[in-house]
């Protein structure tokens, strides 16, 4: 059978990024064609020369904003050998080179007269306790002052990991805090498939709405309903969707929620400007838009009910649960326990549920290398927490 | 099945009977036949027409099930182990890191129970395809007939094959890898081989000892790959319970408060040997608050999850 997408997976012009510098420290950007993209004291590069190059290779930027591969070294072949600690001391004047000669050679790597290689080597040379050092702790030194004058970055595709991955750690509150398992998680409760139709309530910003809305296909929707007049699914926007795929999201303002339709009425006035033409075509589409969102909505029986709310998760669940059909789950997420304990309660009690379960994920990510392999010594705290429940079919009693 | 739900049960259908989440069944509905547990016997031709999520009655009104649609997280539960299984947090982050979704091709070995396939297939479907590869014949005889009664031979192929001795027999195709081997570093070749060149590869490596996980990262390492994390994730179960909290003052007023606590649950359900009385009709209402604590044992171990990247030629 053949692969779906023969075509190579190149960079897009006007495609959203996330840059990873080597300080770790991450940012989204768009490589909108002919821009330069700034990266702090990393320097600049032209968007133009990322644009049409694959991902997962480290660029170098070079003097002009240009950029070049950087190969990034493998595992090192560092090993155990007599080297210890025992005699080495902090102190700052093991380094020979003075402040001022630092910041010299700094300034001429930003400009890119100086290499980060040359300035590293300077570093090593001029440092009396390097030659005493492990050669773990060498390698660790080279490492820190790589990521530290190097002018590399690395970029990476917006997928939902990624996105997830990078606000949790920018900005954990846009997106009330949840975490990438916690996330993977909720999909799989939620059984999201292609053409699933879910009803869901995001005030996270429409990470989870992407989230899902990447996992279906043709004939697969999404329904949410959202504080204001319009949603804030600013994650969406990082996601490059394909126009096929924002059509499958449709929203609905929580103040229509019981908006009786009436027929649009609305006339043309005599002699109609071009602008009153096209006012009233644009209110028709959305008076039918809002329509049709509330018959699917009223006709219920979606595949599931994603919730992540900033409102009373009890009071959303009894709202919504009339339009989710049987054998269909439920699933909410909050970052904290003590929000979902009531609607557990209430959900446990109620006799239209079964397997009512909160949940909580731990994940820890490990360093890998030869001869140190350890977790890495910081980890998240919490990811967040969901609760789930099989929802039973109208008919029981 | 599986990857589509339907809204009600007709003669031939895999459903799920639930009696308690730990007690649940897979049996396919046939007109003509009974099931049976202590509840009673439930005539299948009485299923045939109730809605998924139904409850229905045992033929003598003893007792009641429960019909639920099949899902992959259901199946995770009550598929029969052949080998140890992949559990529903592994199969869930390693499902968005390798950024699975329709339409992408994927390559797994081995198919062990077909836990995680079944979970795969659900999530690339419908126009993406799985390639799964058993070296046990009776396993991968076992796997592929339950891929074809559930539906699932359009998404998934299933071939006996020793994909170490082997490779997989095919080039340049897959999205993404899923290795569940003893020793993954020896197939990490033939992963390179099956990836495709043109995009990103991603591959993950499933296994339970540190050493194992070594071993891998730098056959990894020197087979081109690159960005390797290893990561290992737990889902902990928090219990819930409404707890008596009454004020000091009653102490001191002289009160005796009963500190039975109450599970937060339905109604009892009958023949349900559980000895717990009902507090409510015997005592006055007493203050009560939900709680909710871990649970007293957890898994601390499933395996350690390894993921690296094949990246692509660079465009000079």
């Amino acid at each position: 059978m053949e692969p779906m997408q023969l075509e190579p997976r190149l960079i897009n012009g006007g495609e959203y990024v996330v840059i990873r510098m080597p300080s770790t420290n991450s940012k989204i950007v768009c490589l909108k064609a002919g821009s330069t993209v700034s990266l702090g004291k990393f320097g600049s590069f032209k968007a133009d020369s990322l644009i049409g190059n694959t991902f997962g290779h480290t660029f170098e930027i070079e003097k002009g904003g240009t950029i070049k591969p950087h190969k990034q070294a493998g595992f090192d072949n560092a090993d155990i050998t007599e080297a210890n600690n025992k005699e080495i001391v902090d102190d700052p004047k093991s380094q020979k080179l003075s402040f001022e000669e630092i910041e010299k050679l700094k300034t001429k790597s930003l400009a890119g007269d100086v290499s980060a290689q040359e300035i590293i080597a300077s570093l090593t040379e001029n440092n009396e306790s390097f030659a005493r050092k492990t050669e773990f702790s060498k390698s660790k030194y080279i490492k820190r002052k790589q990521n530290k004058f190097m002018k590399c970055f690395f970029p990476l595709e917006t997928t939902v990991y990624n996105l997830c991955d990078f606000f949790f750690e920018a900005n954990p509150q846009k997106i009330r805090g949840i975490r990438t398992d916690t996330l993977s998680q909720l999909l799989g409760l939620a059984n999201v498939y292609s053409n699933a139709r879910i009803l869901a309530v995001d005030d996270g910003q429409g990470l989870i709405v992407g989230a899902a809305l990447s996992r279906l296909d043709v004939g697969g929707q999404v329904l949410s309903l959202h504080d204001g007049d319009v949603h804030n699914y600013d994650v969406l926007r990082y996601m490059n969707l394909p126009t096929e795929t924002k059509d499958r999201l449709h929203t609905l303002p929580w103040s229509k929620f019981h908006h009786k339709m009436d027929a649009f009425s609305e006339e043309l006035p005599e002699n109609p400007t071009q602008d009153d033409i096209n006012g009233r075509e644009r209110r028709l589409r959305g008076h039918t838009k809002l329509s049709q969102n509330l018959d699917n909505l009223r006709s219920g029986n979606f595949d599931a009910l994603v919730v992540s709310t900033n409102y009373n998760p009890l009071s959303v669940i009894k709202q919504l649960i009339p339009c989710l059909g049987g054998s269909r789950m439920l699933v909410v997420y909050d970052q904290s326990k003590e929000a979902l304990l009531e609607s557990f309660a209430w959900l446990r009690e109620s006799q239209r549920f079964l397997n009512v379960q909160l949940t909580e994920s731990w994940l820890r990510e490990y360093q890998v290398l030869p001869k140190r392999t350890h977790p890495l010594m910081t980890m998240s705290g919490g990811g967040g927490f969901l609760l789930s429940a099989i929802h039973l079919a109208s008919d029981i009693k | 099945m599986f990857h589509q739900y339907k809204r009600v049960i007709e003669d031939g259908d895999l459903v799920i009977v639930y009696v308690t989440p730990d007690a649940m069944r897979p049996i396919f509905v046939k007109s003509g036949e009974i099931f049976n547990n202590r509840f009673g016997s439930f005539r299948h031709s009485d299923m045939i027409g109730l809605e998924y999520g139904s409850k229905i009655e045992s033929h003598d009104g003893r007792g009641y099930v429960y019909l639920l649609h099949p899902t992959p997280a259901l199946w995770t539960q009550v598929v029969p182990h052949r080998t140890q299984i992949l559990y529903f947090a592994d199969i869930s982050f390693i499902s968005l890191h390798l950024d699975l979704r329709p339409g992408k091709v994927m390559v797994e070995s081995g198919t062990g129970s077909g836990s995680f396939s079944h979970s795969i297939a659900r999530t690339i479907a419908p126009t993406g395809h799985l390639f799964t590869f058993e070296y046990h014949e009776i396993r991968a005889a076992t796997a592929k007939k339950e891929f074809e009664e559930h539906g699932l031979s359009n998404i998934v192929t299933i071939e006996n094959r020793d994909v170490i001795a082997n490779g997989f027999g095919k080039f340049n195709i897959a999205d993404a890898v899923f290795l569940d081997l003893p020793a993954p570093w020896d197939a990490v070749a033939a992963a390179k081989e099956v990836l495709r060149k043109d995009t990103i590869g991603r591959i993950c490596c499933f296994s339970p000892c540190i050493e194992q996980v070594q071993a891998t990262a730098l056959a990894l390492d020197e087979h081109g790959f690159s960005e390797i994390r290893m990561f290992e994730c737990l889902a902990k179960d928090c219990e819930v319970r409404a707890v008596p909290f009454p004020d000091i003052a009653e102490a001191i007023n002289g009160k005796k408060i009963s500190f039975k606590q109450s599970i937060v649950d339905r109604k009892k359900r009958k023949l349900d040997n559980d000895s717990m009385n009902d507090v409510d009709d015997e005592e006055p209402k007493i203050i009560e608050r939900i709680i909710s604590k871990p649970a007293d044992v957890t898994r601390g171990h499933t395996s350690y999850l390894t993921f690296a990247i094949l990246a692509p030629d660079i465009v000079e």
